[in-house]
């Protein structure tokens, strides 16, 4: 597969997951927006935090205003994280690898494409039509999920989409995990409200989960071992990391590399920070370290992925 | 819909003086059986479809790139199988003919020295490229895929207005026409037997293939495009996905002694066989412009060697020059020994001071082209220039004669098009593509319809407002 193809399609997978992760953030923290309680002390906080370059004093500002807020996450041009330029960004990669994309995956991409260029969206981001608009967007990022996996042919191409997709995945958890932690400077025995890590649980999919398969008033550690450690949680950090791993397999087994040992060490040390973490003794000093472990070495494998397939200029 | 009066000067495809002609009468039925609302509907559908597919084009204004989808009119342009099969035997004659001409002016030149072509002709013509002469290539093909823009007269027949030699553009329009027909007028599709034409890609990739230098039975075929910017972009990557072949850019590709290599995740692979859509001038730096970022250094050097199948070849610009179409006639009595089947439009070469002078004293019954440009740019139309712009245009032709060409006006023929809502006539041309290769010269029945959409315009370039229509032939009699 040429490098520049590949590259087209890791990233086409990483903007169109980070699109689906802030469609559906978005969405829930509108909605649970409606339910306040006294204890919500973020609002758009973490939301903010986690999909976009705004400063802390920015983001206080934003949250004053809920349609601004919305229009900037979702249209405005000028946010370079908003969903209009995450899609057209995907677009211009799917457009550069149309050869190699199904036509269907074309066609939904361009078709969400479309539907967020669309001028007349922007007076849809305000009162009863905006939970539609917030509904359609998130169907959309179900619908192209489901048109990759039931079109897209399984082999290199599958392989780099998916690594896009998973390492954006993991550092989405993280990012998310770090805003609702920092507030409570890691301290894994406050907040025991359920209702403080709603959002963070809606936004991952993972609330009706967390309800089967919790009890108990340990919330802060429970939804952290969840939503990091739960190898059944496909939002899950500890998830995006096997499947990152099975896909690494088997683009090296199917493209061989000579650099692919020291890759593939580097991958594995990462994994089995996470994957063999005590828990259930952990304390927030030492998850604050991982959280921060996980983060900068993802970049590292990001970087030096990319280094080792695509560079072709 | 309204009785359209069939107009005595210009030929209509859909209407004879006597009535219907038989070709349109399903189509006529059916199109009188249909509200305004229900065309309009069908439009939008159309619309709908080419927006979706990402068939679109960006129009850059207020800083906003605004996607804008080719036109497409829905109302089908009809050939009778018997008008094909007619058109197909000229096309090939010519192409037959201009094969030979690449070859001879690329080596022995003999056509010169036997005083068909003057020496002084091709010599000023700047798409011939002494780079390319003396080069061999794979069995003696030159023009693989062409696309000869036919114009149908007020007598009925159709005539040759230019042959595209190089990189024609317009397939995928003619293949997606066909696809949004099915979705608006299946019926009308299935009643008339419509000749296919989504077989093209794989007799395109058959061509492609035989063409490879390796003798391997899986050759690496790939197709060169400028990349996304491109305006043709679209048709780049829909002609990959069709064919199953990588789509790659100038920076994709390296020459390592001599021979074409991508840069894959794997490293480098060989390549074989290349359909570049990009221009002579931009494909190899270190032979034609040295600031060309879209080619490939060195690739003239594979090209030269035949260790790369260049698609089309190199140099075939001197066989369209609009000067050297007016010999096409002389080529095919001179290589085949025959007549031309389809006429070319009379053309006026202005460096014969005789050809010259009756053009400059009917100047308002002719069009002007410059030799040199194509898409409709550097064109006069001498029936709606002002006096000053003729005699501008005199002093241009008096300055460089080989420069320009004149022809007269000929009121191409009109189809019914949708326009707001109502049928109103439109001129139309047609541009069918042909593709050559070792096993003989097909042609996919019908090509592209190109429309005027402006009122009364003969300018059917999309660069110029034109749009397009499905072609049908069909085997029905007059």
């Amino acid at each position: 597969m040429l490098s520049r193809i590949a590259d087209n399609m890791f990233w086409l997978n990483r903007y169109m997951e980070r699109a689906d992760g802030l469609a559906r953030a978005t969405r829930y923290f509108y909605i649970l927006g409606f339910d306040s309680w006294e204890g919500d002390t973020l609002g758009y906080g973490p939301l903010l935090q986690s999909f976009t370059s705004l400063s802390a004093e920015e983001r206080v500002t934003m949250q004053a205003d809920s349609q601004h807020l919305l229009r900037f996450v979702i249209q405005d041009a000028a946010n370079i994280n908003s969903l209009k330029v995450l899609l057209s960004k995907a677009r211009e990669n799917a457009r550069g690898s149309q050869d190699r994309v199904t036509k269907e995956l074309w066609e939904q991409v361009n078709a969400m494409y479309h539907f967020i260029t669309n001028e007349g969206l922007v007076n849809k981001l305000k009162g009863e039509e905006t939970l539609k608009v917030l509904d359609q967007l998130e169907k959309h990022c179900l619908l192209y999920n489901g048109i990759v996996d039931s079109t897209m042919p399984r082999g290199l191409g599958w392989e780099f989409m998916n690594l896009g997709k998973f390492i954006e995945r993991s550092l989405q958890t993280v990012d998310l995990v770090d805003a609702y932690l920092s507030p409570m400077q890691y301290d894994l025995e406050q907040n025991d409200n359920l209702l403080y890590w709603r959002r963070l649980l809606y936004a991952l999919s993972g609330y009706e989960l967390y309800l089967k398969t919790n009890r108990g008033s340990h919330h802060s550690r429970q939804v952290i071992c969840q939503v990091i450690f739960n190898a059944d949680f496909p939002r899950s950090v500890i998830y995006s990391l096997k499947r990152i791993e099975k896909y690494l397999q088997s683009l090296l087994e199917e493209n061989p590399h000579p650099d692919a040992a020291v890759i593939i060490r580097r991958f594995g040390r990462l994994k089995s920070m996470v994957e063999f973490t005590d828990t259930a003794n952990m304390n927030g000093q030492e998850l604050k370290e991982l959280v921060k472990q996980i983060r900068h070495q993802l970049w590292d494998f990001s970087a030096e992925f990319s280094r080792l397939f695509f560079s072709y200029t | 819909m309204s009785n359209m009066p069939a107009n005595q000067v210009i030929w209509d495809e859909m209407f004879a003086p006597e009535g219907v002609r038989n070709r349109y009468k399903v189509v006529y039925e059916a199109l009188q059986q249909m509200s305004g609302d229900a065309l309009q509907a069908k439009d939008l559908q159309a619309a709908d479809f080419f927006m979706n597919q990402g068939i679109t084009f960006t129009v850059y204004s207020d800083n906003k790139g605004i996607e804008r989808i080719f036109p497409f009119d829905i109302i089908p342009r009809i050939i009778t199988g018997k008008e094909w099969d007619h058109v197909e035997k000229g096309i090939q004659q010519r192409l037959k003919a201009l094969n030979m001409f690449l070859k001879d002016i690329y080596s022995e030149q003999q056509i010169i020295k036997d005083g068909i072509i003057p020496a002084s002709l091709i010599a000023s013509c700047p798409h011939f490229l002494k780079e390319a002469v003396g080069i061999k290539v794979p069995h003696d093909i030159y023009v693989h895929i062409s696309g000869i823009d036919l114009i149908r007269g007020n007598d009925g027949k159709f005539y040759v207005l230019e042959d595209n030699l190089r990189t024609p553009s317009g397939v995928s329009y003619m293949l997606e026409n066909r696809e949004v027909t099915k979705r608006i007028f299946p019926d009308l599709l299935a009643q008339n037997q419509v000749r296919m034409v989504n077989n093209y890609p794989m007799k395109l990739l058959n061509i492609l293939s035989s063409l490879s230098p390796r003798p391997v039975d899986q050759p690496n075929v790939v197709i060169l495009t400028p990349g996304v910017y491109n305006s043709a972009y679209y048709e780049h990557t829909f002609l990959a996905r069709t064919m199953g072949i990588p789509l790659v850019e100038g920076r994709d590709l390296v020459v390592d002694n001599q021979k074409v290599f991508m840069k894959t995740t794997a490293g480098l692979q060989p390549v074989d066989v290349i359909y570049r859509r990009i221009d002579d001038e931009y494909i190899d730096p270190l032979v034609f412009r040295p600031d060309s970022v879209l080619g490939v250094p060195g690739i003239m050097s594979a090209y030269r060697k035949g260790n790369v199948a260049l698609v089309n070849a190199i140099g075939n610009g001197v066989a369209d020059d609009k000067a050297v179409y007016a010999y096409v006639p002389d080529m095919i009595k001179y290589y085949l020994n025959e007549e031309s089947i389809l006429s070319n439009v009379p053309t006026y070469r202005m460096e014969k001071e005789d050809e010259r002078k009756y053009v400059f004293d009917n100047l308002n019954s002719m069009v002007v082209k410059q030799t040199n440009q194509s898409g409709g740019y550097g064109l006069v139309m001498g029936n709606k220039a002002t006096d000053a712009e003729l005699n501008e245009l005199k002093v241009a032709i008096l300055d460089n004669p080989r420069n320009f060409i004149a022809q007269p006006i000929i009121q191409l023929s009109t189809v019914p098009c949708l326009v707001d809502g109502k049928l109103e006539s439109r001129h139309v041309d047609l541009r069918p593509y042909a593709l050559c290769g070792p096993d003989g010269i097909e042609i996919v029945p019908g090509g592209l319809t190109r429309v005027a959409l402006r009122k009364g315009s003969l300018v059917v370039n999309s660069s110029q407002g034109g749009g397009s229509k499905d072609t049908w032939v069909v085997d029905i009699e007059e």
